[in-house]
């Protein structure tokens, strides 16, 4: 009941806002009465989350113990020791018993559903994985917020990305999981780079190797898109997909035809590393997960953009992407649940996404610590948000587009490869 | 049948003519003994007795209750913003109510069992207390255990083992193959229920979008020519081996063994790890074939296309099936060399001896003599090592968890060739969290390899070949 009477409260505060705005200047005494309920409405809701926060305090006892995974990189595990340090001293009359563990973020869900009663209290996790989490209830909703609110302070795409089926899941936290294109300016021009054909011939030219995991779902994707198909989420969670139509199959035999190129590469992240320090890779379709990595290989030439054009049907289309977020989440079998979300806000505010970029160069979704970030990478990421799209699709998808990538790098493209893969990602999920 | 019938007339017939005390024993269990005046005994049945129906009573029946249908209740949690509590209903666990189902069940088939045997015993004791035996005392019972009752006390921990560990797992397992139990019904939060055989029926389907019975039939096929081929291999190479090294020429036969029994000491998961790296595409094995030639050469032969750039050594079907098979007979041999060795020390050299005057070459000697004698004592241990096999997660898995098929009705069910089917279950669970598919192959995985081990093992040591070496 008191859940209803906070969204109640809230309600009527937007609604007299609303009020507000539409009244102007002619009904001037209802737009006074109407900003003073407002502001009366907010100092209630402001009292109330302070409220909250005592209520929780007075009804602690004993040590709170609060698990926190997060990535396994060294930055990671500093810089959050660090915060949750800070997030101690802020409430010096509770006990924490705050352990940090090293799971990757690749791993997450995995580790999480392994047993949702026994995994960490709160964890940080990729967009991605965020409805596998939530149809397998690990995630405790954002019912309210207590020290800001996302809505106000965070990147729009962001907390929408942190939704699912119009719930808030994801308390938001970094925005620069998508991926763009690294390459080394001291040999690739930028009109080199603007398109996949004249970048493979220049890379054939100098002999070295330039490309893109085409054998993999999440950047197949930005062909098929970038060409004009779709590929959407039903809300049974099977997909709608038109990669067989005859543009999807335009798309593949352009991109078939690029990839035939011997310069270019679909190499795995391993791969891609190996050959990028042994100098072989010029240019490459990664993401802020291999800064450090680029921007040393290449040295003075480092240098990123968005993503190259490709040719369908003797039209230059831009190459589209999954634009990419990470988000803190509480666990919905939390062992404290008052406390875990105190401190996946704290982790998520403007302070704590700063000293993330700071310590691992990660874009921030809070929009005042994005306006002091900038990077040759972020810059880049910025230009491919236009042409990048939040993932949402369902579990059949990946092995399909897997195997059709694979098709595509061994030139075996054809209508009924594209039938077949097109059945697979949109078979009926039971 | 007969036995059954038998079973339980002596029960009936033991509860008829039995005296009170035996009748009391239907209620009471230990009043038997009480009335024989072994009371200890008698307490710690009773206590048995008590502890066992509390236990289905308060522990199980809440569980079993709802096993027809795996529970109706949903998690349904109500957040309150002002004193950031949570208040959670009291919801069914499908997988709890599944498996506390079924060990109640098996408690109370033991217990009915129990229960059984002991009307029998306190009759018994009846009539030997009528034809004036000596009934023994608690201290007697509890000797008995050392001296003429000894298997019993040996063998109670290893068969409790096996119920923990085997049965109960296996059960719980086939009661899977038979719900929803998938991504969209996981527990705690969200409830699975039966569906009956409509898994099974998934397993062997094959449309355009169902496509489990296409994948089914060649992961199996792959399967048991892996596990065959993998066994022969290794067996016939260990035995080589060894030979090689007890030859009688050989030198340094304790130097040559260390250098093989190394490849045992480093740790599988380590070397299986990096030869999957060496033997990548864009690997060091296959940087090293373009620039001698040989990737060049297996195009000019036709086992390549001209468009290849580079050796697919495990990212091609049939490429993939072959590597795997040779780096499992370096893998492998090692082991089976340790065994044949120590059998080879022991063949009778009277044989040897006496074929060598009847004037039998080296190959008669080894293919009439040393091979059956080894076949003979290897013979459990081979169907072992292909059961191993059939079950090799770690070879397969660790080569190729990088490999992607282009098969798309492959795809579609999550397989890929070269998948057994153990590890196309551990990506369904793992990677897919599809547990009503991996239980049904698991299933077949098991009567796969039951029916294997019966089959060879009733032909191998059955009838009188026993004696045949003594």
């Amino acid at each position: 009941m008191k859940k209803k009477l906070l969204s109640a409260l809230l309600v009527s505060a937007m609604a007299t806002s609303a009020f507000v705005g539409c009244g102007g200047a002619a009904e001037e005494t209802t737009a006074e009465t109407g900003s003073t309920t407002e502001e009366s409405a907010e100092a209630t809701e402001e009292a109330s989350s302070e409220d909250a926060i005592a209520n929780l305090i007075a009804a602690t006892e004993g040590t709170v113990n609060i698990e926190l995974w997060c990535s396994e990189t060294e930055e990671y595990q500093t810089v959050m020791k660090e915060r949750c340090d800070a997030f101690e001293a802020e409430y010096p009359d509770v006990d924490f018993n705050i352990t940090i563990g090293a799971v990757s973020e690749a791993d997450m869900k995995d580790r999480v559903l392994e047993d949702v009663e026994a995994a960490a209290d709160v964890y940080v996790f990729p967009d991605d994985q965020l409805e596998a989490l939530v149809k397998a209830g690990a995630l405790n909703e954002v019912a309210a917020q207590y020290t800001y609110d996302m809505n106000e302070t965070d990147t729009a795409a962001t907390v929408e990305a942190g939704q699912y089926d119009g719930k808030q899941y994801g308390y938001p936290f970094t925005a620069s999981n998508g991926y763009f294109l690294y390459y080394d300016s001291s040999v690739l021009s930028e009109e080199d780079v603007a398109s996949w054909e004249a970048l493979t011939a220049k890379a054939e030219e100098l002999g070295k190797e330039v490309g893109c995991e085409v054998a993999n779902g999440w950047y197949l994707y930005g062909f098929f898109q970038g060409a004009g198909c779709t590929l959407t989420e039903n809300e049974d969670q099977s997909n709608n997909c038109d990669w067989n139509s005859e543009t999807g199959l335009a798309a593949a035999e352009s991109l078939q035809s690029i990839a035939s190129s011997s310069a270019f590469k679909s190499y795995g992240n391993d791969d891609l590393l190996a050959n990028l320090n042994d100098g072989k890779v010029v240019a490459y379709v990664s993401g802020t997960w291999n800064v450090n990595a680029f921007s040393e290989a290449y040295g003075d030439g480092y240098a990123a953009t968005k993503l190259p054009t490709f040719q369908v049907n003797g039209e230059d289309k831009q190459m589209a992407s999954y634009s990419g977020y990470k988000f803190v989440g509480v666990n919905a079998y939390a062992e404290n649940t008052g406390w875990s979300m105190l401190l996946a806000e704290y982790l998520t505010n403007a302070e704590t996404q700063e000293a993330v970029y700071a310590a691992t160069g990660e874009g921030p979704s809070n929009t005042e610590a994005l306006a002091q970030a900038s990077s040759v990478a972020l810059d880049a990421l910025a230009a491919q948000s236009e042409f990048a799209e939040l993932q949402r699709v369902g579990g059949n998808y990946w092995t399909p587009a897997e195997s059709l990538g694979k098709n595509i790098l061994d030139g075996k493209v054809s209508q009924e490869v594209l039938d077949d893969a097109v059945a697979g990602i949109t078979q009926p999920v039971e | 049948m007969k036995k059954i019938g038998v079973y339980f007339k002596d029960f009936f017939t033991s509860i008829t003519k039995g005296d009170i005390w035996v009748k009391l024993s239907l209620l009471i269990m230990g009043a038997g003994y009480f009335g024989r005046k072994q009371f200890i005994r008698g307490i710690l049945m009773t206590l048995l007795e008590v502890g066992v129906l509390a236990s289905i009573f308060r522990v199980f029946a809440p569980y079993m209750s709802k096993l027809s249908t795996l529970g109706t209740v949903q998690r349904e949690e109500i957040f309150d913003p002002l004193t950031m509590q949570k208040t959670v209903n009291d919801y069914d666990n499908s997988l709890l109510i599944l498996l506390y189902g079924i060990i109640g069940i098996l408690v109370i088939i033991a217990f009915l069992a129990l229960y059984i045997a002991n009307i029998k015993t306190v009759y018994r004791l009846q009539k030997m207390q009528e034809e004036g035996e000596h009934l023994s005392t608690f201290k007697e019972d509890i000797v008995s255990f050392k001296n003429e009752r000894f298997h019993i006390t040996l063998l109670t921990l290893p068969s409790i083992g096996v119920i923990l560990i085997n049965i109960i797992p296996i059960l719980f397992m086939v009661g899977i193959a038979f719900t929803n139990y998938d991504e969209n019904h996981q527990p705690p939060t969200y409830l699975f229920t039966w569906v009956g055989f409509k898994n099974f029926i998934n397993l062997f389907t094959t449309s355009q979008t169902i496509t489990f019975g296409y994948a089914f039939v060649r992961v199996l096929v792959w399967t048991l020519i892996w596990a065959v081929l993998a066994t022969a291999t290794t067996f016939l190479g260990g035995i080589l081996l060894a030979q090689f090294i007890n030859h009688d020429d050989t030198r340094l036969k304790g130097m040559w063994r260390t250098l093989f029994v190394i490849t045992i000491g480093i740790p599988q998961f380590v070397t299986l790890l990096l030869i999957s790296k060496m033997f990548g595409d864009y690997g060091i094995v296959n940087t090293f074939c373009e620039n001698v030639g040989i990737l060049d050469f297996l195009k000019n032969i036709g086992l390549l296309n001209a468009g290849d750039a580079f050796i697919p050594f495990l990212s091609r079907p049939g490429w993939a099936h072959v590597t795997i098979i040779l780096v499992n007979i370096w893998v492998g041999i090692p082991y089976q060399m340790l065994v044949a060795t120590g059998i080879l020390m022991n063949i009778p050299s009277d044989q040897i001896e006496s074929a060598k005057i009847d004037g039998a070459n080296k190959f008669q000697i080894f293919w009439k003599i040393t091979m059956p004698y080894v076949m003979f004592i290897t013979g459990p241990s081979l169907i072992q090592s292909v059961i191993a096999n059939i079950n090799n997660f770690n070879v397969i898995y660790l080569l190729t968890y990088n490999y992607k098929t282009t098969n798309m009705s492959m795809a579609n069910s999550h397989a890929t060739e070269v998948d057994l089917l153990i590890t196309w279950l551990f990506r369904l669970t793992n990677e897919y969290s599809n547990f009503k598919m991996a239980s049904v192959i698991g299933i077949i995985t098991f009567i796969v390899c039951a029916a294997l081990s019966l089959l060879t093992f009733s032909r191998m040591i059955g009838g009188d070949k026993e004696g045949v070496y003594r």
